[in-house]
């Protein structure tokens, strides 16, 4: 059983936002409604100045907030590591969207919740999600933590990484490469 | 042409065939629902988001785009695209796009006409101008570097002047290298040990190719350095970034050729075979030394005398990027800037080496033998390119775009072609640019309402969007070195959705509503098929394949001939000095020359511009997606550095007020336009800062209507007199608090 992971290198996200726009188009959204955003944040001050540009969205965790608060079940994790969302069972009530700790997820027009979806349906057929597969810096890698030799296995290896909001227990299964790593 | 089945997860939303944008749900379970049993085909096409010219796949599902991916054997985006490809690509479905020929009614006023009705009326009012033996007030603009049919019909009625977008964009860098090198060389990313950029900033006007070259050059350990007023997408993965005083990059390049000289760390023995005018250039240099460039620049000469020292140590292997539009478009002395570009790179000794600089490969493109036409002697050029005693130093295979109504004013244009153009919001002083309209004849060929079209066409003859078009094929050249030659071709993904046309089925109703017989003789599968021939591909191989690549690779040498140096050039080598300036009364080779204007009191500032990565220009700012992007990220703010701000009381996300005064033509007048600002400590603080995608003032564009602010609005239309440039940050605006 494959567990999917991603891992960012957001050292080397110049802010383009084409994960952004790739992935609506994948999933044909609309424009105001998007499922990865990007923080810009400077630091120092001119001309010893810094800037971080840090791409987020669903973290798919292992331990989901957003699944726990569900009263109806909606949000469902599955074995292969994706949250997901039954609508059938959602009756809109927004607990996950408050819930959720990295605020990725937004209302579509029928009042239900969607964020990332891991390109569940486009991954078992061995294919990237677009916002990798797009990506110009290489700031994203997605594949199978349980493949010892997949790309993401290696280089998980190789870096130093980290999760974001960890102390909050949700075990994120999106990984962030540590500065300098 | 690939058909792939699919059993679950596809596209959902829109109706076979219906035209709306966007799908009228978007949840999971109607995605999944639209993911039926349907076909996809991929469709081969180049992306239309810039001129970059992105390989990439179209794919079609009920016969609407579904999404695009980038074809990895392109050198230029190698299998990535940027936002603005979708963005641009959905495009196809927007509602503000043309529909339909449409003649000018009133000031804004259009009403559909039929094709044969625009052909008749354009061709009677052309033939007109050129029966009176004034063919040559016929101009054409476009955007160029697309498109060879247009000057087919100039040739045969005899009018000399096809215009480019390119004096508003970068002509000082083509110009100076043509003259010095005669050949635009590359940048070889790939194999080089070190980068200087200045003015370029390939994460902003972007280039994934580039970009990835630039990003696996830094993981082996390359060094990147960046010279911009700003800290731009690029200085962000930059080991260093160097906040130069903006206008002031020649001093900046002067004090590098000082150090490389006076330290002898340059390439005596290329300079010795290969250079001409050395000796011209030191004299005339000799005591500007990087102390006096750090006066000037606000970079420390210890700094500059480092970077020359690292460029020498790693050279050939090292290179001072040629620049674009970000180094060549802004100053009154923009020619002498890229002039001291080249020089930097030669005394370098990086020309024609790996790691330096490398010519563009091309491949060798077959022709249509077509019948000889007898054709009409041409006169000069109505534009004043090359022309004695106006620009005789402009390259006439660029042409000046930003003087338009002052040649219509003065009789030497009476009919105006504007192609795939729009500068009325991408050249200098749209109120000014605006005078057009006063042409006898203006047709504008857009695929949307732009500002040039609604303001100034008097018919407007839509083209088929890109996605819906064959055009023939290109080279992928250029720009960024790459070894081998490679083609792409546009294939038509989409049925038209309107009624448009193909420019080249535009030209050939004009030209038979004119009576010239038969001056297009082919269809663009005829001619694109001519031109594959010799590189053993067809229309089929292309169709499935995508990209195509030559096996021949450029050479890393010199070009000699008889054991002599054997550029285009006068002298066969480089030359710092330029004998066609001389000519006119110039100097030869580049000195220090301060800019026109700057700024002085607290409330002034030098206005800069620049790209952001999901805008291209105009064209993109009526994107819904991308303006999306925008509005998440307060894109159509102005930046302005902190200790500036706080003296004017301006906090992160206020409105200002900024004002320029536009002088042309013995009139003055003062642009006042409001603007939110963000407060930043990434800017010089001498200027201000404007993304270049906004400020739109077409209102039949409802998603970029008067968003932002835009860098053209405050500059007066000039033209820099050696290679006819813009000089666009020669601008100094006031700010206030407030509106």
């Amino acid at each position: 059983m494959a567990h999917y992971a991603m891992l960012i290198d957001a050292a080397r996200c110049t802010g383009c936002a084409a994960c952004r726009v790739a992935c609506q188009m994948q999933w044909q959204l609309p424009p105001e409604v998007f499922f990865n955003r990007l923080e810009f944040r400077e630091s120092g001050k001119y001309p010893d100045v810094k800037q971080e540009i840090v791409p987020v969205q669903c973290m798919h965790c292992d331990n989901p907030p957003c699944a726990t608060v569900c009263p109806t079940k909606a949000t469902y994790k599955r074995a292969d590591g994706l949250v997901l969302i039954d609508h059938d069972k959602c009756i809109g009530c927004k607990y996950c969207v408050v819930a959720c700790p990295y605020d990725v997820r937004q209302m579509n027009d029928r009042g239900i919740p969607e964020k990332c979806r891991f390109c569940a349906g486009f991954i078992e057929k061995g294919e990237q999600p677009p916002c990798v597969s797009t990506c110009m810096n290489d700031v994203r890698v997605f594949g199978d933590l349980d493949d010892p030799n997949s790309e993401i296995s290696k280089k998980m290896k190789e870096k130093p990484v980290y999760q974001l909001a960890a102390e909050k227990g949700t075990k994120p299964r999106v990984f962030y490469v540590k500065r300098g790593g | 042409m690939l058909t792939i089945s699919r059993r679950t997860f596809l596209k959902a939303g829109a109706l076979a065939g219906a035209a709306c944008a966007v799908p009228a749900a978007f949840d999971f379970p109607s995605f999944v629902r639209g993911a039926a049993e349907q076909p996809v085909t991929k469709i081969p096409s180049t992306c239309n988001g810039c001129s970059t010219n992105c390989a990439l796949w179209v794919y079609v599902k009920n016969g609407r785009l579904w999404k695009l991916e980038g074809d990895p054997k392109s050198m230029k985006n190698e299998g990535r695209l940027c936002a603005r490809a979708y963005g641009v690509a959905a495009d196809v479905y927007n509602p503000d796009r043309v529909t339909g020929p449409m003649k000018r009614t009133g000031e804004g006023q259009f009403s559909p006409i039929s094709w044969e009705q625009a052909f008749t009326e354009i061709a009677g009012k052309l033939t007109k101008i050129i029966d009176k033996d004034t063919a040559g007030a016929v101009a054409w603009m476009a955007h160029g570097g697309k498109e060879t049919y247009a000057q087919m019909l100039l040739d045969e009625i005899g009018a000399a002047t096809y215009i480019t977008h390119y004096s508003t964009c970068f002509t000082s860098k083509t110009n100076a290298w043509d003259k010095m090198v005669g050949n635009q060389l590359t940048s070889d990313i790939n194999r080089a040990r070190y980068m200087l950029f200045a003015g370029r900033n390939y994460a902003g006007g972007i280039m994934p190719g580039a970009m990835r070259k630039i990003m696996r050059a830094k993981d082996r350990g390359a060094k990147i350095v960046v010279v911009d007023p700003r800290l731009c997408e690029l200085a962000k993965v930059a080991d260093e970034w160097l906040p130069i005083r903006p206008g002031t990059d020649l001093a900046f390049f002067l004090g590098l050729a000082h150090t490389l000289i006076s330290e002898k760390l340059y390439d005596e023995k290329f300079v010795k075979e290969y250079v001409f005018g050395f000796e011209e250039f030191w004299n005339a240099n000799r005591y500007f030394t990087a102390e006096k460039a750090a006066e000037i620049c606000d970079i420390p000469a210890a700094k500059i005398r480092a970077i020359a020292r690292e460029l020498a140590k790693n050279a050939p292997a090292a290179f001072l990027e040629p620049g674009y539009h970000g180094l060549h478009n802004h100053y009154a002395a923009s020619t002498q800037i890229a002039q001291a570009n080249v020089i930097v790179n030669a005394l370098l000794g990086n020309f024609y080496k790996h790691g330096g600089l490398m010519p563009a490969a091309g491949p060798k493109f077959g022709k249509l033998t077509l019948p000889k036409r007898l054709q009409p002697e041409k006169g000069e050029r109505a534009d004043g390119a090359g022309v004695n005693n106006e620009y005789p130093t402009v390259e006439t295979s660029r042409g000046i775009a930003q003087h338009m109504p002052d040649r219509i004013a003065a009789g030497k244009v009476k009919a105006l072609f504007i192609y795939h153009f729009n500068p009325l919001r991408t050249a200098p002083d749209p109120e000014y640019q605006k005078k057009m309209v006063k042409a006898d004849l203006v047709v504008s060929i857009p695929v949307d309402w732009n500002e040039t079209s609604v303001h100034t066409a008097h018919y407007i003859l839509p083209e088929h969007y890109y996605l819906e078009r064959m055009d023939a094929p290109k080279s992928t050249g250029g720009n960024i070195a790459h070894d081998y030659p490679q083609a792409v071709m546009r294939f038509p993904a989409l049925k038209p959705l309107h009624n448009t046309k193909h420019l080249l089925d535009i030209l050939k109703g004009i030209a038979q509503a004119m009576k010239i017989d038969d001056l297009y003789p082919f269809t663009v599968e005829e001619e694109a098929a001519a031109m594959l021939k010799p590189l053993g591909a067809t229309l089929d191989t292309m169709k499935d394949n995508g990209c195509l690549e030559v096996a021949e690779a450029v050479r890393p040498e010199f070009p000699v001939k008889d054991g002599k140096p054997a550029l285009t050039t006068t002298t066969g080598k480089v030359e710092f000095s330029v004998g066609a300036f001389k000519l006119h009364g110039r100097m030869g080779v580049p000195v220090w020359t301060p800019p026109l204007v700057s700024p002085k009191a607290e409330n002034e500032f030098r206005l800069i511009h620049g790209k952001q990565p999901w805008h291209s220009h105009s064209v993109t700012s009526n994107s819904p997606y991308l303006m999306a992007v925008s509005k998440s990220y307060n894109g159509s703010r102005m930046w302005m550095n902190r200790s500036r701000a706080d003296k004017l009381g301006v906090r992160d996300g206020d409105t200002v007020t900024v004002e320029a005064r536009i002088e042309h033509g013995g009139e003055a007048r003062t642009v006042s336009k409001k603007v939110a600002v963000k407060v930043t400590e990434m800017l010089h603080p001498e200027c201000v800062w404007v993304p270049s995608g906004y400020g739109n003032f077409s209102p039949r564009q409802k998603v970029g209507y008067q968003q932002g602010v835009n860098y053209n609005d405050f500059a007066p239309a000039r033209v820099e007199p050696l290679s006819g440039g813009c000089m666009v940050q020669e601008v100094i605006v006031t700010v206030r608090k407030g509106g």
